[in-house]
Order: structure tokens, then C-alpha cells, then sequence
């Protein structure tokens, strides 16, 4: 030390001081100079780490061991701040440590728990000097401590410790799952669980402490997590149809044993060596020190403990679950505070999801399911694996078995239209809540199931696989799918997704001319196309009035395709025209063509995924409804025309009918009215506004295939709620419904009453003027005899005044009910049927009218 | 310039009551005179816990040259 010199009068000073008696005796003072620079040349005490909190605090539990009071280190608190703010000394911290390390050593109790742990003891050889420095500073005791005493009784009695070097090999064999030669693993089968425990053999030469004994419980834990791993590698090793997954957690494992093994060979070369003769003693002192104990063999093998334990968990867990599970188990260990444990996880799953990865690349880019072994989290259904969408070649046959069956009922071909498209993207593949991995989330799960169902799709059920093949392509020259890259592969998952759907929306709409086919539904089913309705109307009216046994299909398609020819609908694309079709429902006794027509519009796949076969039911029903209202809106014009017309002509003659003239038409006035109002009201405030959002949905082209399931289903739904006005009360859905339905019957039996007074009315007429032609002298026929007017008056008139009256009330009720309808659509044609209020007046005069009878029975008194 | 080196001085004694209290407290047994030495020989660059070892020594051998010197013989623990 350089120092050594100019601190040579500071220390002889020192000297001085603290052994006055060498102020006079020169050699005892060099010698205790010399000594004094011996000690501080020395290495005590250099291992610190300059921090005055933790010094501080070592001070302040000393103080209060000494007076628990507390007072004392409280003022030392006080002192040591008031010490910090003195600008004079540079090393505070080391005074205050010389002047603890001195009261330290005043206090020998205490010099145990506090001192060895700071500093290593000071080396054998650090100084020649037998000083007394050496001595332990333990104050030897006359008496023995019980320990001694009782090694004592033990080496009189014969058995002395088992030596360590023996014992540390046993626990090096335990390690690695072996028994050793004094302690022993065995495990008991104990009902179905398996019970493992050390057996420390009995030997009648030694003695292993109890210490010692859990001191190799504690290391051979590690031993028995390793032999459970092992077997676990081993087992999955030798074994067939083990997942991917679990292929690769097995590798990243026996990785992880490898490093065990190097470890235990380190550890193996680092056992002190005896010399033949096993003597314990023999081994010489500094392998002591260097070489392994069970001690230094629990500080190196802690962290394997922990490593171990995880590695354990992984394969406890790998033997329930399988696949994304799997990950998914193991993913739950990464948020953990621990740096250790989160940095295993991480590596592991690093590992382990590799093959997760490849499947997922796989799935995301070309739309391909590749998991043999069902780790994924998409599943594919076996009994649909192999069913791709039924060509349109094979849909023209099943049409013309159809035309040959002739009225077959349409269950029949269900079955097999239901393996369409719909069901391939509805059932084909399945999504699997519990094996996507936490680290995905369950709204990128989503996401990646569906690009991966929109890529198959747009492969195997558009017969687009050019598309998807050069997309993977393009696909594989970005990076590869990683767990430690989460960001990047939600970035991925994002682009794969918005192409494939895009592209989906594409094939749809372009390819597939969805919207074209989505019109058609709107102009035919639901008469959207009004010449063309009109003129299937009068078409098919006289034929439909039949029984509905009398029809045929072949008269019907000719007449269907009549009604396209002279109408607007032959500039429609053939392949739309193509699909139209008119058939007859199941019919029973007593039917009439009008209750049994209905018009078709036939899908194929994959055109079918969006237009299901309930969504045609669906159509069907709404296509039953409007043509019963075009049919009714027909007959009324056509009663109507007569009416007006026979104004002219017709009743001229009758002057005495035409009040009764008058009244028919006002009932059919009101009729007529409440058709329109219906009419108008599906078609422009129903149909077309549906019709405008779809539009507008598909003109967006976002989300996926799901989405445009939904969007045309909604539309569809909405459609039918308000055009069949269904509430959503349970059990009464259709109550209006039926009040329409009666309106509708009331009006065909108030149409045919008036055609039968109608008809009277003629016939009276010609009598009137056949009367009056004899009376002139000419001859037209043989004369009736009169009287039948008056006779045949009432009973022609009743039930028209009837209908008329009853179609009053019942648009009455279904006005009210309509009032409270809880759809606003609903409750606003109820406000369009009674815009004048009509009806609302009609109410409260009758009201009045009572009142007004009430009170006239009231006055004569 | 007077006034600074005043200063000095004056803070320097305050730290060195200070310490002299600290020693006081944890009943290290040291004068004021040893502890400025001491305190001294720690700025200087001595290692703390060494110095401990120096005063401890010399305490001790002071002691066995009590128990030798005088004839009324202190017994030796």
C-alpha cells in the first residue's frame, strides 16, 4: 500500500495512545507499528459495497438488541442525519463502519449472526503471525456446548456421522433419479397413486443427522421432478400419435435435461476425491473449501428446482390437454412477476408453438386446415371433409328429376340442398374456444377462423383456387408467424383477413352476381316488378280460381313464362330467368290454385351460403302474402271498373237502385283505400328501405362472409316482421296477421256478392227494357214476369251491406291493434290507414249515436 | 478567506462531536483525541473494519502488557 508510509506517524500516534507503555519501549512499539500495518495491509473487510442504508440499519438493530427501549437508536438516527449534512468528511460511511465494526467486536454475542455474513473469515495464511486475532473471538468456554457433548456420546457409542463425500454421492445419484447406496428412492404403489419417499438406509456403522436427512429431501426433490420429465420424454418418444405440439415441448424438454446432464457432470467433477483408504480426514483442507458440499450442491441446483417444477407442471398439464390447450397452459405462466419463471415460459412457448405457428401460416394464407393431430383451434367436421359443393351440372339434374316427379313435395330435395354451401361454411369447420391460445385472444381467433374458412371457401366452394394459391405465395416471401412477435402477427392476421374477405365479397358480387340474384328475389318473389306481377296476375287468375287438383305444372310454367315474355322481365339476365320457377305446394282437399300457387327462385351453391334454405322458406311465405294482396288489390280494380262503368250504362235504367249503387261503391272505396295503403306500405317503406341498407352494406364490402350472412338475414327478418306486422308477444305473433287475412276473405266474399247483385241488376235491366220495347210494340223476347225486384231486392242486398259493414269493423280492430303495435313501421300504417281519422270518428259517432238513443228514451218521461 | 477557514474548522469540530456521540452510543471506548486519529487515517483511505482490527489489537495487547508489567498481576481472561 503506498499510503503505508505517510500513515506511519498517524499510526505510531495511535499506538501511542492506546499502549502508553510503548512510549518508552522503541522495539515494542516498531513491533506493534509493524503489526498494525500487517493488519491493514491485510484483506479484511474489503468486500463491501458502499451503502450507508444498509449500515445504518445494521447499527440500529444492534442498538436495539442492546436496549430494546429503542431510544438509543433513535438518537443514532438523529445523529447520522445530522452527520450526512456535514460537508466536511468525504467517506462518513466508512467512519461510521470503523466505529460499528468496533462496537462489534465489543460485543461478541452479537458478532455471530452479523459479521460472518459480511465478511469472508480472514484466510489461514493471510498472516504468518500467530496473532490473537486469530483465536476465534468466541470466548472459549470451560465447559462443552451440548453439541460437543453429544458428539462425544456419540463417537463413544460407535456411530459417527455418515462422512458427506458419501452422501454427496448418493445425492449426486439422486439427481438423476438413481438410487444411492445409503439413501434410496422408493415408491410405493398406494391404491392408484403412486407415493414416492427417500429411505435413508440403516446402517449400524454411522448415523446421517436429521439436518442432513432434509437437506436430502430438499435435492432429491429435484431428482424425483427429473425422473417424472424424463419418463415423460421418453414415453412420448417411443409412442405414436403424440401432437406436434407435444412433439416439440418433448424436444424443447430434453434440450432443457441436456443442460441438466452437463450441470450434473460439472457437479460430479467438482466431488472432493478420496484417497483409498475413505478416510474422511484425508481429504485435504483446501478441497474443503473448494470442492462440493450438499450445501453448495443446493445452491447450484436451486435454480434446476425451480426450472424443474415447470417443466414438471408442463408435463402434468400435457397429459390432459393437447394442442392450443397446451399452449394455452402454458402461456398462463408467463405473466408472472418472477423474471426466471417468465423467461422459461417465454422460451418455451417460443419453442412449443412452432408447429402452432406453422398450422396457423398454413390456415391464414391458403386456407388449408393441416393438424393430424387435432391441436388447432379450428376443427373440421370428419363427415364433411370431403363434401365439396354440388356443381351447377349436377343441380340441372336434380331439376329435371324434379320436372319428372312432377309435384313432388319440396321436402324432398331439402336434404341434399342443405349440403350446399350454407352448411359447408356453417359446419365444416369448427372454432374451438378452449384450444386458441390466450396469447392470440379470442377477437384474433375470430378473425383467423374465418380469413382461414373465407380462404377454403373461396378455394374449394368458388372454384377460385388461383387466387389463393398465388396469394400464399406472395404470403410466404414476409416474415414467418412467431410468438415473441405478437404485434406483427396481429398485423398479419389484420392483412390476411381484410384480403381474403375482401376477396370474398369480390367473388360474390362480381362472380357470383349476388346482387343480381338478391334483385330478383325483390322483383319476383316479392312483386317488386309490377308489370310483370300484373301480368302474371291476369295470366294465371281464371286458372287459379280452380280447384287445385285441376292444375298442372306444365300449364303453370308456360303461363309464368308467358307473363316473362310480355313483360319488362325478358331483359333480365337468362341465368336469372333461369331460376324462376312456378310450382304447386302440398295441397289438401277442397283447395283452390290461389291457396297452392307460388312462385320459386331456385340457388346453388355457393350462392346458397348467403340465400339459406330458410331464407327461401322465408321468401316463400312473403311471396304468399303479397300475391294474396295483389290478388285482392286485382279483384277490386277489376269489380271497381265494372262499377264505375256500369254507371253509365248499366243503371241508367234503375234509378230506384242507385242508392244502393252508391253505397257499394263507397264500401268499395274504403277497400280500396285500405289495399293501397297495405300495398304501399310493403313495398316502399318496407321492402325498399330494407332494400337500400342492404345495398348500402354490400357496397362497403366489409367484414366477412358471416357479416353478409347476417346483413341479407337481417333484411330478410326485418322483411318478414313487418310485412306479416308479427309482434314479438309470445303466442299472439300473428293476431294481426289473421285480422288481415279475414279483411282479405271478407273482401273476395264482398267482391262475389256484388257480382251477384251486379249480375241481377243486368237482368233487371233487360227486362226493364224488353217491358219497355213491348210496350212500344216490338218483340225481343218472351216477357218475365215482374216482381222478382222486390223479392229478390233484399236478399241480394243483405249480404253485400254485410261484407261492407263487417269490413269496417274488422279495419276498425286492425287499425287499433295496429295503434299499439309496438313496431314503429306497424304503428305508422296505422296511422296511414286512419290518416282522416276516419276510423277514430267513426268510433265516437257511434258513441254519440248511443248517447243520443239513450237520451231520446230518456225525454218521453 | 480568514472567514472560510473559520468555517471549516467550525463544522469540522461539529462532525467530530458528532462522531465522538456515535462512538459514545455504540460504546466503542474511544477519546476524542483516538477518534479524531482515527477519523483521520478513514479519509485518508484506510479500510474501516482493517483500522477496527488495529484498535482492537493494540487495546488487547495493551492489556496483556498490564497483566505482565505491573506485579499485581490482572488476571487473564
Amino acid at each position: 500500500m503506498s499510503s503505508s508510509t505517510n500513515l506511519l506517524p498517524t499510526l505510531e500516534s495511535l499506538v501511542y495512545s492506546l499502549v502508553p507503555a510503548s512510549r518508552n519501549d522503541e522495539p515494542l512499539k516498531n513491533e506493534l507499528v509493524a503489526h498494525c500495518q500487517e493488519i491493514l495491509t491485510s484483506r479484511i473487510g474489503q468486500s463491501h459495497e458502499p451503502d450507508i442504508g444498509h449500515l445504518a440499519d445494521l447499527v440500529k438493530r444492534q442498538l436495539l438488541q442492546s436496549s430494546p427501549s429503542g431510544t438509543a437508536s433513535l438518537k443514532f438516527t438523529n445523529l447520522l442525519s445530522r452527520l450526512l449534512d456535514q460537508p466536511v468528511l468525504s467517506r462518513k460511511q466508512a467512519s461510521i463502519q470503523f466505529l460499528h465494526s468496533l462496537a462489534l467486536s465489543r460485543q461478541p454475542s452479537t458478532l455471530v449472526p452479523f459479521l460472518p455474513s459480511l465478511a469472508p473469515p480472514p484466510p489461514a495464511r493471510a498472516s504468518p503471525l500467530q496473532s490473537p486475532l486469530e483465536k476465534p473471538p468466541l470466548p472459549k468456554s470451560t465447559a462443552k456446548s451440548k453439541a460437543e457433548l453429544l458428539r462425544e456420546y456419540r463417537e463413544q457409542s460407535g456411530r459417527p456421522h455418515l462422512p458427506e463425500h458419501l452422501l454427496l454421492r448418493d445425492t449426486l445419484y439422486l439427481l438423476q433419479g438413481i438410487s444411492g447406496k445409503y439413501v434410496q428412492l422408493s415408491s410405493q404403489s398406494d391404491s392408484n397413486q403412486q407415493e414416492h419417499r427417500l429411505e435413508f438406509v440403516d446402517n449400524p456403522r454411522y448415523v446421517i443427522s436429521v439436518p442432513t436427512k432434509t437437506l436430502i429431501h430438499r435435492l432429491s426433490e429435484v431428482g424425483y421432478l427429473y425422473s417424472r420429465v424424463d419418463s415423460f420424454v421418453r414415453a412420448r418418444e417411443g409412442s405414436s400419435g403424440v401432437g406436434m405440439i407435444e412433439q416439440s415441448l418433448c424436444h424443447h424438454l430434453q434440450t432443457k435435461l441436456t443442460e441438466y446432464y452437463r450441470l450434473i457432470a460439472v457437479l460430479e467433477s467438482q466431488m472432493p476425491s478420496v484417497n483409498s483408504s475413505g478416510d474422511a480426514n484425508a481429504i485435504d483442507l483446501r478441497e474443503q473449501e473448494t470442492g462440493l458440499t450438499l450445501r453448495r450442491l443446493d445452491v447450484w441446483i436451486n435454480e434446476w428446482r425451480l426450472r424443474m417444477r415447470m417443466m414438471s407442471v408442463c408435463v402434468e398439464g400435457a397429459r390432459d390437454s393437447q394442442g392450443g390447450a397446451l399452449v394455452n397452459l402454458i402461456h398462463s405462466y408467463t405473466d408472472n412477476g418472477d423474471p426466471f419463471v417468465r423467461k422459461f415460459t417465454d422460451q418455451l412457448l417460443e419453442e412449443v408453438s412452432k408447429p402452432f405457428f406453422a398450422t396457423l401460416h398454413k390456415w391464414l394464407f391458403s386456407g388449408e386446415l393441416y393438424d393430424p393431430f387435432n391441436e388447432f383451434f379450428v376443427s373440421m367436421d370428419p363427415g364433411l371433409a370431403h363434401v365439396q359443393y354440388m356443381h351447377p351440372s349436377s343441380l340441372t339434374g336434380n331439376i329435371n328429376q324434379l320436372a319428372n316427379d312432377g309435384f313432388v313435395s319440396p321436402d324432398q330435395d331439402d336434404p341434399r340442398n342443405r349440403r350446399g354451401g350454407f352448411a359447408i361454411w356453417e359446419a365444416k369447420y369448427r372454432f374451438q374456444q378452449d384450444m386458441l391460445p390466450m396469447f392470440v385472444g379470442e377477437a384474433f381467433g375470430r378473425k383467423i377462423f374465418s380469413t382461414g374458412k373465407s380462404l377454403n371457401f373461396i378455394r374449394y366452394s368458388c372454384h377460385d383456387s388461383d387466387w389463393v394459391v398465388t396469394r400464399e405465395k406472395m404470403s410466404n416471401t414476409g416474415g414467418s408467424l412467431k410468438y415473441s412477435d405478437i404485434a406483427g402477427l396481429e398485423r398479419s392476421i389484420d392483412a390476411a383477413y381484410s384480403t381474403a374477405s375482401q376477396r370474398l365479397f369480390d367473388v360474390f358480387l362480381e362472380k357470383f352476381k349476388l346482387l343480381d340474384h338478391l334483385s330478383a328475389l325483390k322483383n319476383y318473389m316479392m312483386l317488386g316488378q309490377g308489370d310483370f306481377a300484373d301480368q302474371l296476375m291476369i295470366a294465371l287468375g281464371p286458372s287459379l280460381s280452380r280447384p287445385a287438383n285441376t292444375l298442372f305444372r306444365h300449364n303453370l310454367t308456360a303461363t309464368l313464362e308467358t307473363a316473362i315474355r310480355s313483360s319488362n322481365a325478358q331483359s333480365d339476365p337468362t341465368d336469372v330467368l333461369r331460376r324462376l320457377d312456378a310450382r304447386m305446394l302440398e295441397y289438401s282437399h277442397g283447395e283452390i290454385g290461389w291457396d297452392v300457387f307460388t312462385l320459386e327462385y331456385k340457388v346453388d351453391a355457393p350462392i346458397d351460403t348467403v340465400i339459406d334454405p330458410d331464407a327461401m322458406i322465408k321468401y316463400l311465405k312473403l311471396f304468399n302474402h303479397l300475391w294474396q294482396m295483389k290478388r285482392i288489390e286485382g279483384t277490386l280494380s277489376r269489380g271497381w271498373m265494372r262499377v264505375a262503368g256500369g254507371a253509365r250504362t248499366t243503371f241508367l235504367r234503375l234509378p230506384d237502385l242507385e242508392h244502393s249503387w252508391h253505397k257499394i261503391r263507397i264500401a268499395m272505396a274504403e277497400m280500396i283505400h285500405v289495399i293501397k295503403q297495405l300495398q304501399s306500405y310493403c313495398h316502399l317503406e318496407v321492402i325498399e328501405c330494407s332494400w337500400k341498407n342492404l345495398v348500402e352494406f354490400l357496397n362497403k364490402r366489409e367484414g366477412d362472409l358471416d357479416a353478409m350472412i347476417d346483413a341479407h338475414r337481417t333484411y330478410l327478418d326485418r322483411l318478414v316482421k313487418k310485412i306479416l306486422l308479427l309482434s314479438p308477444k309470445a303466442g299472439r305473433e300473428e293476431s294481426v296477421m289473421n285480422q288481415v287475412k279475414d279483411l282479405f276473405a271478407i273482401v273476395l266474399q264482398f267482391q262475389d256478392s256484388v257480382e251477384n247483385f251486379y249480375n241481377f241488376c243486368l237482368t233487371e235491366s233487360t227486362r226493364r227494357d224488353r217491358k219497355l220495347d213491348s210496350d212500344r210494340g216490338l218483340y225481343t223476347g218472351p216477357e218475365d214476369p215482374d216482381s222478382s225486384l222486390v223479392d229478390n231486392l233484399p236478399r241480394l242486398l243483405r249480404p253485400v251491406n254485410d261484407y261492407g259493414s263487417q269490413f269496417s269493423e274488422k279495419v276498425q280492430s286492425l287499425v287499433a291493434a295496429l295503434q299499439t303495435h309496438p313496431d314503429l313501421d306497424c304503428r305508422f300504417l296505422g296511422v296511414r290507414l286512419n290518416f282522416t281519422e276516419y276510423y277514430r270518428g267513426k268510433q265516437q259517432k257511434e258513441k254519440e249515436k248511443e248517447k243520443l238513443e239513450r237520451a231520446e228514451t230518456a225525454t218521453p218521461r | 478567506m480568514s472567514s472560510k477557514e473559520s468555517d471549516r474548522f467550525i463544522s469540522t469540530q461539529k462532525t467530530l462531536d458528532i462522531l465522538y456521540e456515535m462512538s459514545q452510543l455504540l460504546n466503542a471506548q474511544l477519546d476524542k483525541e483516538t477518534l479524531t486519529t482515527c477519523v483521520r487515517m478513514i479519509e485518508s483511505g484506510v479500510n474501516p473494519e482493517a483500522l477496527a482490527a488495529v484498535i482492537q489489537e493494540l487495546r488487547r495487547e495493551n492489556s496483556a502488557l498490564a497483566g505482565r508489567a505491573p506485579a499485581s498481576a490482572a488476571p487473564q481472561r
